[in-house]
């Protein structure tokens, strides 16, 4: 890949990105690129702030510092944690992965056939096409998380941030979904930002990690980041970005 | 006296509707009240009026046949009613499923202020403003103030619970200023469901009209900004746009209705078919469904058991939605139970 290609890859670019909640910063500032087709972890503890990063990047909140740019025509889609979704809908699988592609006006035009493949694909993709018609309020945690990655396959999107996407689901399903990310990463040339507590599964699929803690950010790549310490000790000094 | 400085339209509006209430009697309507009292009578008053009235207004039992026979003249209120059902139930579905139950109440109030506005415009000052067009001003404005800013200060009940109280005190604070030449100030400010005025039926259509039609395009983004609203965001759906034609529509079903038929029917269409609708389904469709369902037949149900029981039409109609909703989530408990 030449300059140019790999410059028409960039997907996100974050410069000197400070993120934080009412003009207070959480973390240190932040350079980052994420390139398409790539696989990201980002792994920190509870409360660090990668919720509000991710956010941030998507321009659900506004940063405290800095900037993320994203390209004009990147589609993008998110997954929030569970509890972020209204239970009280009543919704079947069908409708919550057809949401998946539904993007700006596209609800003012008559869904055709086009529309109905894709939405079928992504159902059989993600191994819920028996939960189809199942109410999606009735599903258990693990199910619905299936689901919602079926939405992610649907949207057809360059970018999913997803938050904490399989943290309802047991070992072996868990293994599942992550090589499910990992297919569409490798056939629609989806980069995906997964914020996650599954160190194995990041070390095992991804292709950068981001490690977020109030004192310090650490990128690289799972081996160099996660192989020689624990992902909650002091980062390398060229790695990291200080307070 | 402040009669004699009314503008015509004044007169006619407040002139029609002794004509409607006085026409209601005459034929026997169902609790229609009495075009022989003037003064704008208190609540006390009124039950008495509605007291004596059920005692002598029929000289023998109502039957259903009387009713069938006279049914041209019961046509546009039950068409009114049921159109006002359709329309309040289906947009019922995404209020009560966005928590706002209360906000169609606040806006209820607010319509009823409007006209009051619009009356005292026209009776003081010599401003020419439709009754409608005040509601639906007032109502507008309230939705706009309840739910479209982003006040950290109160929360959204909080807002909507002063808008509540704002303009039910102020409805009644204005309305005594218009109607010492009235019947009854409620039936003014909030119409009576006996019998609709001329143009109620049109501006209810309409108003229905338009209700079903964003429904039919929207229902979908509506629930996907709903259930997800932060998703519905990065994917580039119009999410504020969304809900400001929905509120707008509802502001405007609530205040068309509300004229027409009163604020506890509307409020009780507006709510009940939604809950029961939303019980016993597990896709939007079907509780779009069975709410308009139960909101369209309750009116004509409610209008006729009022007009056998001799009973007040608004309170028969949100009687019966009411019982047509405890039996649908009675069926469904009985059903899960299973």
């Amino acid at each position: 890949m030449n300059a140019t290609e790999r410059s028409e890859a960039i997907l996100v670019s974050c410069e000197a990105l400070v993120v934080g909640r009412a003009g207070r910063a959480l973390l240190p500032p932040l350079d980052l690129t994420i390139r398409r087709g790539e696989l990201w972890g980002v792994l920190g503890r509870n409360g660090a702030g990668k919720t509000t990063w991710a956010r941030t990047l998507l321009g659900l909140e506004r940063a405290v510092a800095g900037r993320v740019t994203i390209p004009p025509g990147v589609r993008r889609t998110y997954l929030a944690q569970q509890r972020e979704l209204d239970a009280a809908y009543p919704l079947r699988v069908r409708d919550v992965v057809g949401f998946g592609l539904e993007r700006g006006t596209s609800f003012l035009r008559r869904r055709g056939l086009e529309h109905r493949e894709r939405l079928e694909r992504a159902l059989e993709e993600a191994g819920v096409g028996a939960l189809a018609d199942r109410p999606f309020r009735e599903l258990s945690e693990g199910q619905k998380q299936r689901v919602l990655l079926a939405r992610v396959h649907a949207a057809q999107a360059d970018l999913a941030v997803l938050d904490e996407p399989t943290s309802a689901m047991d070992a072996t399903v868990e293994r599942e979904a992550w090589a499910l990310l990992a297919r569409l990463r490798r056939e629609l040339g989806l980069a995906l930002v997964v914020i996650t507590h599954a160190h194995a599964l990041v070390r095992a699929h991804a292709d950068r990690v981001l490690v977020l803690d109030a004192q310090s950010v650490v990128s690289g790549t799972p081996e160099a980041v996660l192989a020689a310490r624990s992902p909650f000790d002091a980062p390398a000094p060229e790695e990291s970005h200080g307070v | 006296m402040e009669s004699d400085s009314r503008p015509d339209s004044a007169h006619a509006e407040l002139d029609a509707f002794d004509r409607i209430l006085d026409e209601a009697e005459g034929h026997g309507s169902p609790s229609a009240p009495r075009a022989s009292e003037e003064r704008a009578p208190s609540t006390h008053e009124r039950e008495h009026e509605h007291e004596h009235e059920h005692t002598h207004a029929h000289e023998s039992t109502p039957s259903l046949s009387d009713f069938v026979e006279r049914l041209e003249l019961y046509r546009d209120p039950i068409a009114c009613g049921v159109l006002a059902g359709l329309g309040l139930a289906g947009l019922g579905v995404f209020v009560v499923l966005r928590r706002a139950v209360f906000v169609t109440a606040a806006l209820t109030q607010a319509a009823g202020l409007g006209v009051a506005l619009a009356f005292y415009a026209a009776i003081h000052r010599g401003l020419e403003i439709p009754p409608v067009l005040g509601a639906l001003v007032a109502s507008i404005t309230v939705a706009v103030l309840a739910l479209g800013t982003e006040a950290r200060l109160l929360s959204r009940e909080a807002r909507v619970g002063i808008a509540f109280v704002m303009t039910s005190a102020l409805a009644v604070l204005v309305g005594t200023r218009i109607a010492q030449e009235a019947h009854d100030v409620s039936a003014i400010l909030f119409g009576s469901a006996v019998l609709v005025r001329p143009g109620d039926l049109v501006n209810v259509a309409a108003g229905t009209a338009l209700s079903l039609g964003l429904l039919a395009l929207l229902h979908r983004p509506l629930a996907f900004t709903g259930f997800d609203p932060e998703g519905a965001r990065v994917h580039a759906l119009p999410v504020r746009a969304l809900e400001i034609a929905f509120w707008a529509v509802v502001a405007l079903e609530v205040s068309v209705a509300t004229r027409a038929l009163g604020a506890l029917p509307v409020f009780a269409f507006s709510v009940l078919p939604a809950a029961a609708g939303l019980a016993v389904s597990s896709g939007i469709v079907g509780a779009l469904s069975v709410s308009m369902l139960i909101g369209g037949l309750s009116p004509a149900l409610g209008y006729v058991g009022a007009y056998l029981g001799e009973l007040p039409v608004g309170a028969t109609q949100a009687a019966v939605v009411a019982v047509s909703t405890l039996t649908v989530l009675g069926v469904a408990r009985a059903r899960r139970r299973r």
